[in-house]
């Protein structure tokens, strides 16, 4: 086992040296430190191979040390493809190597590498799609050797959210910036945000060095946290990453498992820049990184990042690394600026102070390697003779840490996706970013201000800017100094053998994106799709800039004109689990729910309720919907149908309104009756059905399906706008509980606990309105006949409908009575033929193909339809719903099972079930009109294929002449 | 524990078998739950807590003549849409649009005047048209400083007080879910007042606790509010 030893504090910001903790990588032991990353462990342990590159294998270490590339991608148990780099090391983790064939250390797939002229930019887009089909033979073995983990598919669901968060302003970053923008806001009474990535505030004060002396970044860090800690109008969010940006400042914001959903009045982007890599051949190798990345891991995790460095540099900030570097007791080889002289000339002096051997208009032309690549272990140095070009001697250096920095490109994704510009200064080789919407701002170094001075001061421009559009106190800005270029304007340098990357990531050399162009793809947006440069997890961070210089230069234009490729959400990775959150799966329940669980009732989805289906175990479905039926039949049963849509109609048009609405006509409607009411709509397609009852001359009640009352609501609402007619609607399908309690003895039933209703069949007939009280409780009854018995819908408010069912299950057990489910009321009344819109019909279904003609008020000059009705019926009938039966021996049809004419398919079944009662099997089928005479035979082909010849008959399977329910 | 029982009178709220073990008072025609348990509510009440008033009378009022009939029955109500002015007697009544009222009742005389509210009414000739609030609409209250983090994990309207000022009322989705959301409290204790599909009541109700459980929050009783 390895043991860490780390650099002395103040180096190691992040980890706690009291709390050592242990994991193991690769199923070796490592020891670590709370606070550590997965990769400083390591790093701290002298293990730097963490990975193999995506196409040749190579070995990989960490770039970035801030997740922002795919070199330190690793597999966890439960998940793939996660950055060492930012991923907490906690004790027990068990960590593994990706993308490796047998161990990671030894790569028997690294041979790729040697082949790497046989696989040019694009090479499977022509190598493997031909002869036809041969792609199919290849995509399995292509995804094996570029595999990217492994997928836990016993993977247990956890809980993750999304939360809203209202603020003035959001501040993107907690760098200079970000804190001084957020403090100046505060302070002046904004609201404010302020989103972080890292664990702890401060950003680029936290690693990088402004000042000779060293001791800039730490007083300002200090200055600044102490006033934004404890802020009260300061909310932060550490670990925390804005993944996108959307219109008005709607910003997803991830924080471990929480997606924020960020409205912010404005929003202030200080979210830096990215260090930018130097492009020479074995760029890639474990130990050559981003200066920002060794300073991260002295000040972070107090790792020494090698024991002798060199560092390749474009500007200034290079040679404060190497500062740095020295301090904590790693020999500084070489300094080598690809410049010709430093700006600031006195940092030139230090060097030459510290004996540190300064290489100026030089470049790092190749690295140089140990057997097997494992690490770095020195590098050629080459005086720059041209743009791109090197001389051809040159001086090589023993090093294990290659440190580079060409320069810095802004954090530009979630400006781009919000419509930002990027435009190429030649003058500093950097790209700005303007052309930004209304209450979206930036400030620092993504604004291309990078001296801290004027990183400060921009940011107080920023703060004034969003308190001005805010209407607060806007305080005084500063004036800002003059900036010095940071970007080597050609950081490029190819190699005759290759291997000097531009995307890390995707294994994309100098010649892969040059050959692109000369492909033909000269556009950068089509260079990214034929060359995959930027499509890999760091997206472009790496890649963007030099890829853009590099089609510029190849097709003769200027790098603005060039561009980079569109930046879309999201700005990192994100898990599905963040997007979808805690999944809110509304359900609604009827007041008599729980008497329905007492009573065994196996329940079933209808819309959002939760309906018994019938009352009985799963397995015993078709013997308890008998014996439920049968007792309806022949006794008394009870079903809740709360969940039928109901509406109340009031006002002196209320009658006018449900003419229109309504094939049938309701003006001449007596108070006391109800009528069958088959909605339509403009297209003359059956669309609700239900029962109209009129309590009064200017009130009616009206019934809807469960499933499409919600719609017919709506549908009420604007045709009652735009006809202006005096009436309101109140949508009462919750207010109003209802059972239907039916069965030759329902009246017996009822009697007993009903007041002020005379339910004798003179007093109150079929298709009778009465309000009265039963069990005491204010009542709507209507007789009514599904399910073709004599029956009453009983409706009172919700609060009292456990109570009425209570009291009727009470009376009527001395009669037999039993509660009876949906699918039970489904064959009671396939049994009497009645369709269920939205089952029995279908987007096109006319009335006239369901037999639902003597619902039309012909003599209505409107209702919605009635022209498209009239022209329908003109033509001649296409199709028609026939009721049909088989043997009870037969094999049963299932709803949709096709009906057949000759080799054609003529329609399908809808409701389909065994009927005791009838003694057959019956049901419901679309049938061509030549099919649809009783006594013919249709063949229906149901499970397996078998056709049954079913028998078409009149309608309906029981009772014809309406007995039973007009008792 | 209580001897009373919900079922032992003739309004029930819909939360009712969530409340096994709760003290329960009696609330006219039906029940409503004091405390939970033994625990210390009033501190909750001021944390994070949720509270069912289902069974405290509210009714609604809808017409071009609503605001005559309700000015004439003693209610003072509000200027626009979507506020709610508190009566007097501790009654809540809220301006849902330019012509609808819903009337929430006190505790203080356990909703008494508004339950008389709706059974007084009686349609006339007038464009004045009762809505049956308290059959169609659950009453949950939702307490404490941490109401609207809560609410912002359910809903997508800013409800911190600073955007959503006592006497404010939204008609939004929580949840997935249409509610009404009120603010009705004080400096002392912020309230938001929540209606909801009555039968959807269940869900919602686990959906906020859901919510809360990160603030420490949970359901109370009325004792806690009375006392």
């Amino acid at each position: 086992m390895n043991s860490p030893t780390r650099l002395p504090a103040p180096m190691g910001l992040l980890i706690d040296r009291e709390r050592p903790l242990r994991f193991s990588f690769e199923g070796q032991s490592y020891q670590g430190f709370e606070g550590d990353s997965v990769a400083s462990a390591l790093l701290g342990n002298g293990r730097w191979l963490l990975s193999r590159s995506f196409k040749y294998h190579r070995p990989r270490g960490p770039l970035s040390m801030a997740g922002q590339d795919a070199n330190s991608l690793v597999q966890l148990p439960e998940e793939p493809n996660v950055p060492a780099d930012l991923h907490p090391a906690s004790e027990g983790l068990k960590v593994a190597g990706q993308n490796f064939s047998g161990s990671l250390d030894s790569d028997r797939d690294a041979y790729l590498g040697k082949f790497s002229r046989f696989m040019p930019v694009g090479f499977y887009y022509r190598a493997f799609y031909k002869p036809k089909g041969m792609w199919k033979i290849w995509e399995p073995l292509i995804r094996k050797k570029a595999g990217l983990g492994v997928l836990d598919l016993d993977f247990k669901p956890q809980y993750y959210d999304k939360a809203y968060l209202f603020v003035d302003l959001a501040v993107i970053g907690a760098g200079p910036a970000g804190l001084r923008a957020a403090l100046d806001a505060a302070n002046s009474g904004a609201k404010v945000l302020l989103i972080e990535q890292q664990p702890v505030l401060g950003g680029s004060l936290n690693y990088a060095r402004f000042d000779i002396a060293g001791t800039r970044a730490t007083s300002l860090r200090a200055e600044l946290l102490a006033a934004v800690e404890g802020h009260p109008n300061i909310q932060v969010l550490l670990r925390a990453t804005c993944n996108a940006w959307f219109t008005d400042n709607y910003l997803p914001v991830i924080q471990h498992k929480r997606m924020y959903k960020v409205r912010a009045t404005r929003c202030l982007v200080a979210a830096g820049s990215f260090d930018q890599p130097v492009v020479f051949r074995n760029n890639d190798l474990p130990g050559v990184m981003l200066t920002s990345a060794a300073q991260r891991l002295m000040k972070f995790y107090a790792v020494k990042p090698g024991q002798r460095a060199v560092v390749l540099t474009g500007n200034d900030d290079g040679y404060l690394a190497a500062l740095d570097l020295q301090e904590q007791g790693v020999t500084v080889a070489a300094l080598v600026d690809m410049r010709t002289t430093p700006v600031d000339s006195e940092l030139a002096t230090e060097l030459k102070r510290r004996q540190i051997p300064l290489h100026l208009g030089s470049t790092v032309y190749e690295a140089l390697h140990e057997a097997g690549m494992r690490h770095v272990s020195g590098v050629d140095i080459r005086p720059i003779t041209g743009q791109g070009k090197v001389a051809t001697q040159g001086l090589q250096l023993a090093c294990d840490l290659l440190c580079m920095s060409a320069g810095y490109m802004p954090v530009y994704q979630l400006l781009c996706q919000a419509g930002g510009k990027l435009a190429y200064e030649e003058t500093r080789a950097e790209f700005a970013i303007s052309n930004l919407p209304t209450h979206l701002d930036i400030a620092g170094s993504v604004n291309g201000r990078h001296l801290l001075d004027n990183v400060l001061a921009d940011a107080a421009r920023g703060a004034a800017e969003a308190l001005a559009a805010l209407g607060l106190d806007v305080p005084t800005p500063a004036a800002f100094a003059a900036e010095r270029p940071v970007n080597f304007p050609w950081p490029i340098f190819p190699h005759p053998k290759g291997k000097d990357f531009v995307d890390f990531d995707e294994d994309l050399q100098v010649r892969d994106i040059v050959n692109a162009t000369r492909s033909g793809y000269r556009d950068i947006q089509l260079v990214k799709r034929f060359s995959t440069v930027g499509m890999g997890p760091s997206q472009g961070r790496h890649s963007a800039l030099p890829t853009a210089r590099l089609v510029a230069h190849a097709t003769g234009r200027s790098i603005g004109e060039t561009g980079v490729t569109t930046a879309r959400p999201p700005f990192e990775a994100e898990k599905l689990a963040h997007v979808a959150g805690r999944a809110f799966d509304p359900y609604r329940q009827t007041p008599m729910h729980r008497r329905h669980l007492e009573a065994g009732a196996k329940m079933m989805p209808a819309g959002l309720w939760q309906r018994p289906a019938f009352y009985g175990k799963a397995e015993d479905r078709d013997r308890c919907m008998q014996e439920e039926a049968r007792h309806v039949r022949e006794k008394v049963g009870l079903i809740d149908v709360s969940t039928l849509g109901g509406l109340d109609v009031r006002g002196p048009d209320a009658a006018e309104l449900l003419e229109r609405l309504y094939t049938f006509g309701f003006a001449k409607l007596a108070v006391g009756r109800t009528r069958y009411a088959l909605m339509t709509n403009e297209h003359g397609v059956v669309i609700d059905d239900g029962v109209c009852a009129r309590l009064g001359e200017r009130h009616f009640y009206v019934s809807a399906t469960t499933s499409g009352v919600d719609r017919l609501y709506q549908q009420m609402l604007k045709w009652n706008a735009q006809w202006r007619l005096d009436v309101d609607i109140t949508n009462v399908t919750a207010a109003l509980a209802a059972v239907n309690l039916a069965g030759p003895l329902s009246r017996q039933v009822l009697a007993k606990v009903c007041e002020g209703i005379d339910l004798s069949a003179e007093a109150f007939p079929y298709l009778g309105v009465r309000l009265g009280k039963v069990a005491g409780i204010a009542a709507r009854v209507l007789r009514v006949g599904f399910v073709g018995e004599l029956g009453y819908e009983i409706h009172v408010p919700a609060r009292y409908a456990e109570r009425l069912w209570d009291v009727l299950m009470e009376a009527g057990a001395a009669l037999g009575i039993r509660p009876f489910g949906v699918e039970t009321q489904r064959l009671l009344r396939l049994e009497k033929g009645h369709v269920i819109i939205s089952q029995d019909t279908d987007g096109m279904t006319h009335p006239a193909e369901i037999d639902m003609q003597w619902a039309i008020g012909r003599k209505k000059p409107f209702f919605v339809g009635k022209r498209s009705i009239e022209i329908l019926e003109a033509q001649p009938l296409k199709r028609k719903l026939v009721g049909f039966t088989l043997p009870p021996t037969s094999a049963q049809p299932l709803e949709g099972h096709l009906v057949l004419d000759g080799a054609d398919i003529s329609g399908n079944v809808t409701s389909c079930e065994y009927s005791r009662t009838v003694g057959q099997i019956i049901g419901l089928a679309y049938a061509a009109t030549h099919q649809a005479t009783p006594g013919m035979h249709i063949p229906i082909r149901v499970e397996g294929g078998e056709i049954v010849q079913a028998t078409v008959v009149q309608l309906p399977f029981h009772d014809p002449e309406n007995q039973r329910q007009e008792l | 524990m209580s001897s009373l029982k919900a079922e032992d009178f003739i309004e029930r709220s819909p939360l009712y078998p969530l409340q096994q073990g709760a003290r329960l008072a009696t609330l006219a025609h039906s029940s409503i739950v004091a405390r939970y348990g033994e625990k210390e509510e009033h501190a909750l009440l001021q944390r994070c807590a949720l509270i069912d008033l289902s069974n405290l009378p509210r009714v609604g009022f809808r017409g071009s003549d609503s605001a005559a009939y309700l000015q004439a029955r003693g209610y003072c109500l509000p200027e626009q849409p979507n506020q709610a002015v508190r009566q007097q007697d501790g009654c809540l009544v809220a301006r849902l649009s330019q012509s609808e009222y819903l009337l929430l009742g006190s505790l203080h005389d356990l909703g008494a005047r508004i339950a008389v509210e709706e059974s007084r009414w009686e349609q006339d000739d007038q464009r004045n048209y009762l809505l049956p609030r308290q059959d169609s609409h659950a009453w949950l209250q939702l307490t404490g400083n941490r109401s609207a983090e809560v609410m912002a994990k359910l809903c997508g309207v800013d409800l911190r007080a600073r955007a959503f000022a006592s006497g404010a009322v939204a008609q939004t989705s929580a949840a997935r879910i249409n509610v009404i959301v009120i603010n009705a409290g004080s400096q002392a204790l912020p309230a938001l007042q929540i209606l909801c599909d009555r039968a959807s009541v269940q869900y919602f109700w686990g959906a906020l606790l859901d919510a809360m459980d990160e603030f420490g929050g949970g359901p109370v009783g009325i004792d806690a509010l009375l006392d």
